[in-house]
């Protein structure tokens, strides 16, 4: 009630507060919002199936990543041969790149690791 | 899951046996195995969405329960990967995901089939996938999508060889979302009948059938293994749906 003080100061004063608090209150709120959603993503991660699970499916993703990269390239390269009948070129090149592809691949696995942190990008 | 019998044959359990035999113009529209265990699929995830959401009370009962966590949890899941706005493919990565779910657990009771052990379904599943990816991104972002598979701020030199890297990438994607579903089905299943087939072997060759239950054993463990790939698989199918999902939403990072 202390603020009847200041009341003097014409109901400007008072409104800037009040926004001020109610920023403030807003701010709490968001920040209360995201833990929570940061803990429920959290718990997701527990469901399935914990520490050995998540490796588990980390590990086979990273082989059928990588073993798609090459096998792709290598069938896109066999293909090229087979049309333009330049038997091994392709088949070399297209290998090469798909080996790459999926080397390309498990980085993008490693580098990032899906966080919910970083969803809503532009 | 059990041996067949005295003919041990771990591949026998992928077979295709059409059940009402139908075609239409020469091509086979069979009412197979593999389709009647489709339909059973549908049928049990119909009934439990349609009778857990029935009663929606705010103590929910144990299939109340179930339907809300599977819903939880694929929404915290699209959530997590594709945003917010990702929120409008719910349907599509939910349905998936129950299929796979489903296909993979009745898999693992004996005598029925897996469906998801046959490349030619989770295929069509990845397509499906993929072209939803491509439809969807050249909807909403027209000739920007392609910026996809040009990465930002790279010499002119290395693009053509950077471009044609992304987009073998690209184009690897439905093939290893497919094999992975596919291959860890499969190779699960024919573990698990060979280790049986150890059971009766050894059950048939005198002194050595103290060791039977060994195997026997294994299959145990081997049975709880399957199970936690079963649920893990599906869970990584619509994850990496909703990640491929995130790129038609948001593309060039």
């Amino acid at each position: 009630m202390s603020k009847h003080a200041s009341d003097g100061d014409g109901p400007s004063n008072e409104d800037k507060e009040l926004r001020s608090r109610l920023d403030k209150l807003s701010g709490a709120l968001a920040e209360q919002r995201l833990e929570a959603h940061e803990r429920q993503a959290q718990e997701t991660a527990t469901v399935a199936g914990g520490e050995t699970g998540r490796a588990l499916s980390l590990g086979f993703r990273v082989l059928s990543e990588f073993v798609a990269g090459v096998v792709v390239g290598g069938l896109i390269g066999w293909q090229l041969d087979v049309w333009l009948s330049t038997s091994p070129l392709f088949l070399i090149v297209f290998l090469a790149l798909g080996t790459a592809a999926g080397f390309w691949n498990v980085y993008r696995i490693a580098a990032q690791p899906t966080r919910p942190g970083q969803k809503n990008k532009p | 899951m059990a041996a067949e019998g005295n003919a041990i044959d771990p591949i026998h359990q992928f077979e295709i046996h059409p059940i009402v035999k139908f075609s239409v113009g020469g091509t086979d529209l069979s009412f197979t195995n593999s389709s009647l265990f489709m339909v059973v699929i549908l049928a049990l995830i119909s009934l439990l969405m349609l009778w857990g959401t029935s009663s929606r009370s705010l103590v929910p009962g144990r299939l109340q329960a179930a339907a809300e966590m599977a819903y939880e949890f694929v929404a915290s899941t699209v959530r997590g990967t594709a945003g917010e706005s990702g929120m409008k493919f719910f349907p599509f990565v939910f349905s998936l995901f129950m299929f796979v779910f489903f296909s993979n657990v009745i898999g693992l009771i004996p005598y029925t089939f897996t469906v998801t052990s046959q490349i030619i379904v989770t295929f069509a599943l990845a397509a499906l996938v993929i072209l939803t990816v491509l439809l969807y991104g050249f909807y909403k972002h027209g000739a920007h999508f392609l910026h996809l598979f040009v990465p930002s701020g790279v010499s002119p030199f290395l693009l053509p060889f950077l471009v044609l890297i992304e987009v073998i990438s690209f184009v690897s994607r439905p093939i290893s979302l497919s094999v992975r579903l596919f291959a860890n089905m499969l190779a699960g299943h024919i573990t698990l009948k060979v280790f049986a087939g150890f059971v009766t072997l050894l059950l048939g060759a005198g002194a050595w059938s103290a060791l039977a239950p060994l195997p026997l054993a294994a299959i145990v463990l081997l049975t709880a293994f399957e199970l936690l790939v079963a649920v893990l698989q599906a869970y990584v199918f619509a994850i990496l749906t909703c990640v491929y999902l995130n790129d038609a939403i948001h593309p060039g990072h």
